[in-house]
């Protein structure tokens, strides 16, 4: 901040007025400079929304049974058991869902195999997401096995 | 010999008061917009049609070593679904999760994070890098 007015030649006991406003200018202009330093170093965080409704155990239900299922690992993606490439997924998945109406029936269900990667599978969902699939996540159940 | 008492007329500083009130604005402004979780070592992926992201009470980050942390916190998988929900707490109007798992992360991590948060109760959103 800048210090106090003593600048500049002025008659005894009056305040010499136009190092005072220089001196009010400068601070401003600090502040207003911090302020913009600020506001450009905090860049908001961009990303996707996702519903995921549930997950659901490998214990298929028989509602599971009607939905598609998209298979990914590291490399490949399948629908329904059948290998798809990544450019032909959505059109593939729009097909396929275009026949359904009810949101329960758009809901396609997302199996990935352990070493997928996270940036594979967002642009797998991403693809989903597009052609109108609800995802929901299959996970593995974990079961504890005892060793004797 | 009289002296005149000279009357010393001290009005409040009114310009360096708003000087300090800019300066706590702005000091509030950045203790507001830091997040600590800066120390956590990540890369986002890349996706196509990103949208900025509404601000978030929870934050669940990734880091290269796929260790979890909540808020800038370490914290275990198996107490995560809890730990969120208190976090969450009772507001109804923004129950965003900010999930900053880092590119290759495998499913084995962060698919359990995922339905924690969904078990918490939380809306996900993935934060991500615009891809070009």
């Amino acid at each position: 901040m800048a210090g106090g007015a003593t600048a500049g030649g002025g008659k005894r006991g009056s305040l010499p007025q136009t190092a005072a406003v220089l001196n009010l200018l400068t601070d401003m202009a600090f502040n207003l400079l911090i302020f913009f330093v600020v506001c450009a170093s905090t860049k908001p965080d961009k990303g996707r929304a996702q519903q995921v409704p549930s997950s659901t155990n490998d214990a298929a239900t028989e509602q599971a049974a009607k939905n598609l299922e998209v298979a990914i690992t590291r490399t490949t993606i399948a629908v329904n058991g059948t290998e798809v490439p990544l450019t032909d997924l959505q059109s593939k998945l729009k097909g396929l869902l275009a026949a359904k109406a009810k949101p329960e029936d758009r809901i396609v269900v997302v199996r990935s195999t352990k070493d997928t990667p996270y940036s594979q599978w967002i642009r797998v969902t991403g693809q989903i997401e597009k052609a109108g699939g609800l995802i929901t996540l299959q996970l593995e159940e974990e079961k504890e096995v005892g060793v004797k | 010999m009289k002296f005149k008492r000279r009357k010393l007329e001290c009005p409040p500083p009114y310009v360096a008061m708003a000087d300090i009130a800019f300066n706590l604005v702005l000091f509030f402004v950045i203790m507001a917009k830091t997040q600590d979780d800066k120390h956590i070592q990540w890369q986002p992926a890349k996706a196509k049609e990103t949208q900025q992201a509404k601000n978030a009470r929870v934050r669940v980050s990734v880091d290269q070593n796929s260790k979890v942390y909540l808020n800038g916190k370490e914290i275990g998988i198996r107490n995560l679904a809890e730990q969120v929900a208190i976090f969450l707490g009772d507001n109804h109007e923004n129950r965003t999760v900010l999930l900053k798992i880092h590119k290759d992360t495998l499913a084995s991590t962060f698919e359990p994070i995922m339905e924690a948060v969904s078990q918490a109760g939380g809306d996900v959103v993935h934060v991500l890098e615009e891809e070009r």
